[in-house]
């Protein structure tokens, strides 16, 4: 017994001097110091129908399904805008590099196909070295609908955004002043819309956000519109970001959403909708 | 000491595999008193998404334990003289997620003037370290994780690591 004993503490012994002596023998463990940029100021490339500065890396593939459906105000009969059919709007983005990115996309509403590119001029960085994202968008929309008579110029429309956002803890904020030019607009309505998308997120947890956004027409607008408002919220399922949300506008793309709401939140002209996104490593 | 020094794993979920890779494998092999020791600081492996790799660290735990290492001898002494890739087997603990486990792992070192080339390979099982794989709904990551190591190594005073 004696013995058995005597051989554990040696064999005690022998195990902690080894271990002490690899201790004592490994190089010193450094962490890697990087200045990594912000993750996660918003989840998704857009939020319910903006913009958001969020980009992809280079060599991903962004896919993206949006519906918006009827108004909500239909009440049971019309199940609460469901039965009304969707503006649906299917796009691909893809990251050229980890700062720029194009995109082309296609909406129910006036068959619109849309072409646009997304570059990240600088990143909020993890040191706060650089406080704040600000990237730059530009869109050209399509308008593809057949039997109207119009040339391929008057088809046209454009919008450049610039987006400023900057993360607070759970907490971000984005503000997108952008311009919309459209080559022939309908009858009465303006050819030029500015507005400002001001857009939040807010972490629950690693899993939940909720967001809001916000597009105010700035200037002169076209008639009978009204500004834009929503509430989103945004579920990481690990693969897949799904956006749910109420929102007033039924379009996709700013340019069309400032040119074309006319219902507003608090008077409960608000419709359902969701976002599903999904990136691919190729 | 590593000049330089490259990590990646691969990984799989049904119908889809990836890797995740870094440029920051940092370690020494000592032959005096030979001694193999690398260490890796997970913070700095990227596998292309980066959502994919905040679910990464967290399913590893890197703020709790933010190093994978590896601290043993060889087998055998490989012939500095020689430069020929020579097949080495190192055995000693590896660590990672707090766990600690003894491994052996083979590998080849190549002498090319005053470097050592370094590159070895083996399977990790997540389990035998704690960690849950992450998955969603019936998909989840294979336990079986492939890694896939190569360092080129100069020659340095030791003295000057300690801290």
């Amino acid at each position: 017994m004696k013995q058995l004993l005597l051989s554990g503490i040696l064999l005690c012994f022998i195990l902690v001097t080894a271990t002490t002596e690899y201790c004592e023998a490994q190089i010193p463990r450094e962490r890697v110091q990087t200045d990594e940029p912000v993750s996660d100021i918003f989840w998704a490339n857009s939020n319910i129908g903006v913009s958001t500065v969020r980009n992809l890396s280079a060599g991903n593939l962004n896919s993206t399904i949006a519906h918006v459906f009827g108004p909500v105000t239909g009440g049971i009969d019309r199940f609460y805008g469901l039965d009304d059919g969707a503006n649906t709007r299917l796009g691909l983005d893809y990251g050229l590099t980890d700062r720029f990115s194009l995109g082309i996309g296609r909406m129910t509403f006036n068959k619109v196909v849309d072409l646009r590119s997304k570059y990240n001029i600088f990143r909020q960085s993890e040191s706060g070295s650089t406080p704040l994202d600000l990237a730059v968008k530009f869109s050209t929309g399509i308008t593809t609908l057949s039997g109207v008579g119009l040339e391929f110029s008057d088809r046209l429309s454009y919008l450049v955004s610039v987006m400023a956002a900057k993360k607070f803890n759970r907490f971000s904020l984005q503000l997108a002043p952008m311009a919309a030019h459209f080559n022939n607009p309908s009858p009465g309505n303006q050819s030029q819309l500015y507005g400002i998308g001001i857009l939040t997120n807010y972490e629950l947890n690693e899993r939940f956000s909720i967001s809001t956004e916000y597009l105010p027409v700035l200037g002169k607008r076209n008639n009978g519109t009204h500004n834009t408002l929503g509430a989103a919220i945004n579920i990481n399922t690990g693969g897949h970001i799904f956006q749910m949300f109420f929102t007033t506008s039924q379009w996709h793309g700013e340019q069309f959403i400032m040119a074309n709401n006319r219902d507003r939140f608090f008077d409960g002209d608000f419709r359902f909708g969701f976002n599903i996104h999904r990136v691919f490593g190729l | 000491m590593t000049e330089s020094g490259y990590a990646e794993f691969e990984s799989s979920v049904p119908l889809h595999s990836f890797t995740g890779e870094s440029e920051h494998l940092t370690g020494m092999i000592d032959p005096s008193e030979n001694l193999v020791d690398f260490y890796l600081d997970l913070n700095t492996l990227k596998t292309g998404i980066d959502r994919r790799d905040r679910d990464m660290y967290r399913t590893l735990n890197v703020e709790e334990y933010p190093f994978a290492e590896f601290t043993g001898s060889l087998e055998s002494m490989f012939d500095m003289d020689s430069s020929e890739e020579q097949p080495v087997t190192v055995a000693g603990e590896f660590s990672i997620h707090g766990t600690t486990r003894s491994v052996r792992i083979n590998g080849t070192i190549q002498v090319n003037g005053n470097e050592l080339i370094l590159e070895a390979s083996w399977t990790l099982n997540l389990d035998d370290y704690n960690i849950e794989p992450p998955g969603i709904l019936f998909y989840k990551v294979n336990e079986e994780q492939k890694i896939r190591i190569e360092a080129t190594l100069k020659p340095k005073d030791r003295e000057n690591l300690k801290s």
